[in-house]
C-alpha cells in the first residue's frame, strides 16, 4: 500500500538556524503517527512545513502520491490534509456551533453570488453543512455545549473543539500540534479517546507532544526529533528504550518514568 | 468531556442581548429613515445639502466598514473616492459620455485600482497595512496634484455638469443620493449577513485558523477590498457631479481619517455603526458652526469620550443598557 503522506529530505532554515534539517518520514492510511522532541526541536515547524503554513527551504512533500510541496494551507485542505495549532485553535468569540460552521467552508460556501442571492444551491449546501455540524458535534461529544461561547469552554473542551473545526473539512489526515499540552490527566485521556475515535473513522492522525506516556499509549509509530533531525524512528517501545533517545533527549528527567 | 460539559454555564444572556440589540438596530433604522425624509419636511436648500453630505459619507463609511470587517483599517479610502470623482468628471467632460457612463467608469476605475494593489497590500497586517495605505493615499494625492491635464492640478476641476439639469437642484439630487446610499448600504449589509460575511468575520478573528480550514483568505480579502473600492469610486462620481468642482484636498488623508472615525464612533462591529458615525460626523460640525474656534476642540473631546466610554462605538450603548437592565442580585448568574 502506498503511503498517505511522504516527507522527503525536508529542510527549513531560519537564518543560520536549522529548525528542520533533512527530515524524511511516511504516514500510512489509518495510522496514528507521533512526533516527539524537546522544546525547539522543530516539531511545530515540521507540521507547518507539511501543512503549507511555512515554505520549505528544500525537500518534498507528497500527499496521496501528488507533490504538494509549498502549496498554501487552503489548497492542502482540499487535498484532505488538515491541522490544528499549538495555541490558537478556536474562534473564542462565537459559539461552538458557529465555530464548526466556519470550519466547514468547503462544504458550505457556494461562492459570492450564490450566497449573496441565497440561491437554492446555497440553501442545499447550508443544510448539508448544518447536518454535518450536528453530526460532528454529536460524535465528539460537544453537542451539549453547542451554544456556549468557545472562550467560555474549559481548556480541554477547547482542544476538542479545535479538532472538530478541522474535521469539518472531512480530511484524510489530521495533524495535531500538542493537543494535550496544559491539560489535566483526565482531560488528556478524553482527548486520547477522541483521537482514537477519529482514527476509527479512517482518518490518519499525526500527533505532536512532549508527554511520553500519552504518546506511547496512543501512537502506532513515533519519530523523535532533536535539533531538527531524526534521532530515532519506529514502534513506541523500541523508540522509548533506544539508548540514544534516553541519553540525548529524555535525560534524567524521564528515565524514571 | 461529558462531566466538564455540564458544568459550563450556557449563556442565558443571549436572549436578552438579542432582543435589546434588535430593538436598538430597529430603532437605528427608524431614526435613519426619519432623517432621510426630514429634509423634505423642512424643505430648505441647506437641509438638502446637509442630507446629501450624509448620504456621501454613508457610502464612504459603510464601504470602508467592509474592509474594516476583514480586520484591516485603510487610510486611503478617500483617495479611491477621488479616483472615482476624477475619472467620472473626465469621462463626462472630455469624452462626452452621459453621467451614467462616468458613474460606471469611476466605479470600475476605483475597483480596478483596488484589484491591482489589493493582492499586495492585503498581505500586510495591522499597523503595516495602515501605514502602506496612508502612503498609497499620499501617492494618489500627488497624482491628483501633478497630473494637470487630467486633474486640473491644485486648482482642481470646475464646471463638472450635474447628472441632468434637474439634478442641479439639491432637492432632486437628494433623491438620487438617498437612493444611491440606500442601495450601497443594502449591498454591504447583504454581503455581511450572507455566508461571505461569516467567513469575513472568521478572517478578522483568526486569519491563520481560517486559512487552515480551507478559506482562500487573500482572495476573499481582495474581493471585499475591490467591492469596497468600487463603492468609493461610485461615491466619488456622485460627489463630482454634485459639487461640480473637485480638488485634491477633498480626497486627502484627513478625509480618509474622517471615514475611519465614523466607523470608530459609530461602532465597528455592525453596519449600523458607520451609518450613525456618518450622521454624527456630518451634523456635529454644523451644530458647532457658531463656535468655529471651539469646533475642533469640542470635536476632539467628543471623540475621546466616545472612545473611552463606548469602546464598541455608539452602537455599544445597547450593551450599556443591557447591563443596567439586569437586576443586581442576578448578575452573579450571568
Ligand atoms: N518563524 C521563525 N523564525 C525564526 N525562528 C523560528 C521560527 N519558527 C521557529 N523558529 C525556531 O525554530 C526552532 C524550532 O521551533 P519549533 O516551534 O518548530 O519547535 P517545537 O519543537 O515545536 O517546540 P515546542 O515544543 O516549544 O513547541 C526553534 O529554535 C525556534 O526558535
Ligand atoms: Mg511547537
Amino acid at each position: 500500500m502506498s503511503p498517505l503522506l511522504e516527507v522527503h529530505k525536508l529542510s527549513r532554515f531560519f537564518g543560520g538556524l536549522r529548525a528542520v534539517n533533512d527530515l524524511s518520514f511516511t504516514v500510512s492510511s489509518g495510522e496514528i503517527f507521533g512526533i516527539i522532541g524537546p522544546n525547539g526541536a522543530g516539531k511545530s515547524t515540521a507540521v507547518n512545513l507539511v501543512s503549507g503554513v511555512t515554505k520549505p527551504t528544500s525537500g518534498k512533500v507528497r500527499f496521496q502520491g501528488t507533490d504538494v510541496t509549498g502549496q498554501p494551507p487552503h489548497k492542502l485542505v482540499q487535498y484532505g490534509l488538515a491541522r490544528t495549532f499549538q495555541s490558537t485553535t478556536v474562534f473564542g468569540n462565537c459559539t461552538v456551533e458557529e465555530n464548526c460552521r466556519r470550519g466547514s467552508y468547503l462544504a458550505r460556501y457556494p461562492g459570492f453570488f450564490h450566497s449573496f442571492f441565497s440561491t437554492s444551491k446555497a440553501g442545499e449546501m447550508r443544510q448539508a453543512s448544518d447536518s454535518r455540524v450536528a453530526e460532528v458535534l454529536e460524535w465528539l461529544d460537544l453537542h451539549r455545549v453547542r451554544n456556549v461561547r468557545a472562550a467560555d469552554l474549559p481548556y480541554g473542551a477547547q482542544k476538542t473543539l479545535g479538532m472538530a473545526i478541522s474535521l469539518m473539512a472531512w480530511p484524510k489526515l489530521l495533524m495535531l500540534d500538542e493537543p494535550v499540552a496544559g491539560l489535566s490527566a483526565a482531560e488528556a485521556d478524553n482527548v486520547r479517546d477522541t483521537i482514537r475515535k477519529i482514527r476509527a473513522e479512517g482518518i490518519s492522525v499525526v500527533v505532536i507532544d512532549h508527554n511520553m506516556r500519552f504518546m506511547a499509549g496512543l501512537c502506532d509509530r513515533i519519530l523523535v526529533l532533536h535539533h531538527g533531525q531524526e534521532l530515532a524512528h519506529g514502534l513506541p517501545q523500541d523508540v522509548l528504550s533506544d539508548p540514544n533517545v534516553i541519553e540525548a533527549y529524555l535525560g534524567r528527567r524521564y528515565v524514571k518514568a | 468531556m461529558n462531566s466538564t460539559a455540564e458544568t459550563v454555564p450556557v449563556i442565558s444572556k443571549v436572549r436578552l442581548g438579542r432582543s435589546t440589540s434588535s430593538a436598538l438596530i430597529g430603532g437605528g433604522i427608524a431614526i435613519v429613515a426619519a432623517l432621510a425624509i426630514m429634509p423634505y419636511l423642512l424643505d430648505e436648500r441647506f437641509f438638502y445639502h446637509i442630507a446629501i453630505l450624509v448620504c456621501f459619507a454613508a457610502i464612504g463609511a459603510s464601504s470602508l466598514h467592509l474592509i474594516i470587517r476583514t480586520g484591516h483599517v485603510s487610510l486611503c479610502h478617500a483617495a479611491f473616492i477621488g479616483v472615482g470623482a476624477y475619472v467620472s468628471a473626465n469621462v463626462v467632460m472630455k469624452l462626452g459620455f452621459p453621467f451614467v457612463g462616468g458613474l460606471v467608469a469611476g466605479t470600475l476605475a476605483a475597483a480596478g485600482l483596488g484589484l491591482m494593489i489589493g493582492p499586495v497590500i492585503l498581505r500586510l497586517t495591522g499597523k503595516y497595512f495602515v501605514l502602506i495605505t496612508f502612503l498609497f493615499g499620499e501617492i494618489l494625492r500627488m497624482v491628483f496634484v501633478d497630473w494637470q491635464s487630467i486633474t486640473g492640478g491644485a486648482n482642481g476641476l470646475s464646471g463638472i455638469p450635474a447628472p441632468a439639469p434637474v439634478f442641479a437642484e439639491p432637492k432632486y439630487f437628494y433623491a438620487l443620493a438617498l437612493l444611491a446610499a440606500t442601495a450601497c448600504v443594502a449591498v454591504c449589509g447583504r454581503i455581511l449577513s450572507s455566508e461571505t460575511g461569516r467567513f469575513v468575520n472568521a478572517i478578522r478573528e483568526s486569519e491563520q485558523l481560517t486559512e487552515c480550514v480551507g478559506v482562500p483568505v487573500i482572495r476573499t480579502k481582495v474581493m471585499i477590498f475591490v467591492i469596497a473600492c468600487g463603492f468609493a469610486g461610485f461615491a466619488g462620481a456622485l460627489i463630482a457631479h454634485y459639487a461640480r468642482y473637485i480638488s485634491p484636498p477633498n480626497f486627502g488623508p484627513l478625509e480618509s481619517l474622517n471615514l475611519v472615525i465614523m466607523n470608530v464612533i459609530g461602532g465597528m462591529q455592525t453596519l449600523v455603526g458607520p451609518l450613525l458615525g456618518a450622521i454624527f460626523l456630518v451634523l456635529v460640525p454644523e451644530f458647532l458652526r457658531g463656535y468655529v474656534q471651539l469646533q475642533h476642540i469640542m470635536f476632539g473631546v467628543i471623540l475621546i469620550l466616545v472612545m473611552a466610554f463606548l469602546p464598541a462605538g455608539v452602537v455599544g450603548v445597547k450593551d450599556w443598557v443591557a447591563r443596567r437592565m439586569i437586576p443586581h442580585d442576578r448578575r452573579g448568574e450571568q
